[in-house]
């Protein structure tokens, strides 16, 4: 049975990155239109991509909304990470099942609806309605995310701290941050890659701005040229790059840290 | 002598380069109630892994009632195993949980019911805890009830493994001579793991002392505590004092880390005295015992009804225990002379 | 009033979702009530755009059941994908499990449409199916794309990392002992699974259903890319509402409709579930 389901899980990993590789092999043909198997093989279709300049816009667009996403939602997760597993309160439970709300509802119909706040507050639609639309489900994640480092920490020893006269401002730098840091960094990472790769709740709330995941969309709708599955892949690559470089830093201080 | 009910034939466990029970040879008597303790990492819990199913051997043979059992799964041996956690499902009641050994060999509900309470009766469980939830149960009643589904299974062999472990001392005891009672009642086979060799004493038959994997000595309570075979099992005993020492030419011993010569009963030319706190004794002169040394008396504790006493000789640190009724009575400021005889002293070869 | 920590802590989550989430249904809602194809929130009070949708002359009820049936078939699909694999992640992968469970996260930070028209370019005539087949056989690809089976293919592929973390949480959940002890006691591996592993490992059962059934429901993507317009699923419709057909009131109306739908399901289970549980195993 072990083997069985070790050759299931290897075949559905495969299925799982099948429509990347796809994209792959599309983005490298000469011709406008995919034809496979690929009779010329070109690097065409990604020196346009990397040169356009509208999509060097769509880009930095897509990284402002990203970073900006990244650090508010990390804030805030902390913080609402400490209230989910680090304090015992009455309302507690009402909190937990009240921050996964946002989770257990489809993201075009929340775009759709944010549009229509926006709009009734008179709010103009650009990337930053978009970094608050980002934030309504991003941040319950990295709540949940950083809560289950929480969880695992006793807060006997930011008493500790305490008692022994370290200020609360002392006893955060000290204590709770360097200990929880695996789990705010984890966070970070999914804020920024979830924020990255949006696409129904950026479609309706960025007004004139566009991302990534937008133009493509456009494009596979009406109009598309290679450089859909090129900069597709673009951005895949730039994800999986973001992941390693985050999470071989993670692996990195931490062994530096058992070492030390 | 009948045929064991159980053989272990060279059985080992390797993990990686790790040896966690190496090559053991030990047979059980039917219905007896044998304890193999150990302290963690001796190796104990493989060792009843292996025999519950849950582990293969990497080497040796388990034989049941001479039939080698090696490769059969747990759910088709004879036998059962109570988790340290008691694995009691939290999802079902006591009753439920009693009944689950039955309804999984499909008997009727209403023998089942009926054989839950006769369980339940024996293991000293209310009736009226059938349908409480096992989660609302107290630690010495979730034990019981853990004990009970065990029984239910109906198997050759209980195995245990510290399920004693996290209940607190006064209950213990309580517990442990419970389970003597029920071990009794039911003629069953029982082979109990705990690391502590106060709860083997109190229950075993026999005992067995693990230590790296190995059993380095099996015999009653009585031969374990009276003739340790070597200074691991002495001193997992219990605190005792330890002196080793050297053959001189005229018949007495010199002490190694301690200024002095002894007298023994034993022809080697190397070994160590060991002797119990409770067998030292203050004295007033220097021929009142077989053996004296001199020192300072450094520390006193009281153990409740006892009192015990540390006395400094050069470097090493001497322990004594009296009763309160024989407390040290002289000038704790002076030196103090401290006796033992012979007979009651150990003498271990190295 | 003072406030102990625990409250304190929870303000910020708290006015990102009151402004963020509840405010923006709040409006929904609003919208809704307002005279059809108008703007005039908060103006008008009507129920007109409830009339025109639960008029038998409608059909939109059409959409909304291929969007429960969509999200149905995906949630039953997905538990037979998923929970083998669950299973791996949670008792026999050990070390590799973290890098398996990182291969099957990734993809959520790829956009949904990228991963989507990967498989257009695969099953698309002269696309790699297809010209693989050609080039092997000589013989042309399935017309399988812009077809309902395809809009659930693409619905059990995007939503799969839905299900299976919530189903691996909720295995690591039943203690191995208590595994051990059932098989010990004789228990078969069926009895195991019926016995110990289905009940206890329910929390997470539920959240991978209620989670996946729930994203199904409103997804719509999946019918856009790979289905074509074979199906108009209920998200399309809220959608054509608000930009085709300029009528915010109607769109904002289904959206309550769904929304409710929804909203009822999440909350029946997920106020029975113990959350510090499921996630702190303390």
């Amino acid at each position: 049975m072990r083997r069985a389901i070790g050759l299931w899980t290897g075949l559905v990993v495969v299925m799982l990155y099948l429509p990347v590789l796809c994209g792959v092999l599309a983005s490298l043909g000469q011709s406008r239109y995919f034809r496979f198997p690929v009779q010329q093989w070109s690097t065409a279709w990604w020196e346009r991509t990397l040169s356009s300049i509208e999509i060097g816009i769509l880009i930095r667009t897509s990284l402002a909304i990203a970073a900006c996403v990244t650090v508010a939602a990390v804030v805030i997760g902390f913080v609402g990470a400490l209230a989910f597993a680090r304090y015992d309160w009455r309302g507690r439970r009402l909190y937990q099942k009240l921050l996964l709300l946002p989770i257990f509802f489809p993201q075009p119909v929340l775009g759709l609806a944010l549009l229509l706040w926006f709009n009734a507050l008179g709010a103009p639609l650009s990337w930053w309605t978009a970094v608050v639309a980002h934030l309504v489900w991003i941040v319950p994640v990295v709540t949940l995310v950083i809560a289950i480092q929480v969880y695992g920490f006793d807060p006997a020893l930011e008493e500790a701290a305490a008692d022994m006269g370290a200020s609360r401002l002392m006893v955060l730098r000290e204590v709770t941050l360097p200990l929880l840091w695996p789990g705010i960094w984890s966070g970070a990472l999914f804020a920024f890659l979830l924020s990255w790769g949006n696409f129904p709740l950026s479609l309706y709330t960025t007004g004139a701005d566009s991302t990534v995941p937008e133009w493509l969309y456009a494009k596979m709708v009406a109009g598309y040229t290679p450089m859909v599955p090129t900069l597709g892949t673009l951005a895949t690559l730039a994800a999986a790059g973001a992941l390693l470089l985050g999470g071989g830093l993670l692996a990195l201080v931490r062994r530096v840290r058992e070492a030390g | 002598m009948a045929e064991p009910i159980l053989r272990l034939a060279g059985v080992g466990k390797t993990f990686g380069q790790l040896r966690a029970v190496d090559r053991l040879v030990l047979d059980v008597e039917e219905g007896e109630f044998l304890t193999i303790v150990g302290p963690s990492g001796s190796g104990k819990t493989t060792l009843l892994r292996m025999l519950a199913g849950l582990e293969t051997p990497s080497e040796g043979d388990i034989v049941l009632r001479g039939r080698r059992i090696n490769d059969l799964p747990p759910e088709k041996r004879p036998t059962c195993l109570v988790f340290q956690s008691l694995a009691l499902f939290p999802h079902r009641t006591v009753g439920q949980n009693i009944e689950f050994p039955l309804k999984v060999r499909g008997v009727a509900a209403a023998e089942r019911r009926r054989r839950a309470h006769e369980l339940m009766a024996m293991v000293r469980l209310p009736a009226d805890y059938y349908g409480k939830n096992v989660q609302k149960c107290s630690g010495g009643e979730r034990q019981r009830v853990a004990l009970a589904r065990a029984f239910a299974y109906d198997p050759e062999i209980l195995f245990f493994d510290e399920p004693l472990s996290a209940i607190d001392y006064k209950l213990r005891k309580t517990l442990e001579k419970e389970l003597k009672d029920i071990h009794k009642e039911t003629g069953k086979t029982f082979i109990y793991i705990t690391h502590s060799l106060e709860e083997a004493m109190v229950m075993s038959d026999r005992i067995g002392v693990m230590h790296q994997g190995r059993l380095v000595q099996v015999g009653t309570p009585e031969d374990i505590y009276q003739r340790p075979r070597n200074l691991f099992v002495a001193a997992f005993m219990g605190e005792v004092n330890q002196i080793p020492v050297r053959r001189n030419g005229n018949g007495t011993w010199e002490g190694l880390d301690l200024a002095g010569h002894f007298r023994a009963d034993a022809t080697a030319e190397r070994g160590h005295l060991v002797i119990r706190p409770e067998l030292m004794r203050f004295v007033s002169a220097r021929d009142a015992a077989d053996n004296v040394v001199e020192g300072l008396l450094y520390n006193e504790y009281s153990l409740g009804s006892r009192l015990q006493y540390q006395i400094r000789v050069g470097e090493k640190v001497l322990v004594v225990e009296r009763s309160r009724g024989d407390a040290f009575a002289g000038d704790p400021s002076a030196p103090v002379l401290v006796g033992w005889d012979v007979r009651d002293q150990l003498f271990l070869e190295d | 009033m003072r406030l102990g920590p625990g409250p304190r802590h929870a303000i910020p989550v708290g006015i990102l979702l009151l402004l963020g989430f509840a405010a923006p249904l709040v409006a929904v809602t609003a919208y809704s009530l307002a005279t059809p194809r108008s703007f005039d929130v908060f103006r008008s009070l009507t129920l007109a755009n409830y009339r025109t949708i639960l008029d038998p002359a409608n059909t939109v009820w059409l959409s909304f059941a291929w969007s429960l049936l969509l999200a149905a078939a995906t949630v039953v699909l997905l538990a037979a994908i998923a929970y083998p694999i669950a299973y791996g992640l949670a008792r026999l992968f050990g070390r590799w499990a973290g890098l398996v469970g990182l291969l099957f996260v990734f993809p959520l930070f790829i956009s949904e449409n990228v991963r989507l028209y990967g498989w257009v370019l695969f099953f698309i005539k002269g696309g790699v199916l297809d010209g693989t087949l050609r080039t092997l056989l000589g013989i042309g690809g399935p017309d399988v794309l812009f077809t309902p089976g395809m809009i659930l293919f693409g619905m059990v592929y995007v939503y799969l990392p839905f299900m299976l973390f919530p189903l691996t949480l909720g295995l690591a959940m039943v203690p191995r002992d208590l595994i051990d002890a059932a098989r010990d006691m004789g228990a078969s591996r069926l009895q195991i699974w019926r016995e110990v592993e289905l009940p206890l490992a329910m929390p997470g059962i539920l959240i991978g259903f209620l989670l996946t059934f729930v994203l199904g429901a409103g997804a719509v993507a999946e019918a856009k890319v790979l289905g074509g317009q074979s199906v108009i699923v209920i998200t399309h419709d809220i959608e054509i509402a608000f930009t085709y057909a300029q009528n915010w009131p109607l769109g904002s109306a289904l959206a309550v409709l769904l929304t409710l739908l929804i909203g009822t399901l999440v909350l029946l289970v997920l106020w029975r579930l113990d959350l510090d549980r499921i996630l702190g195993r303390r």
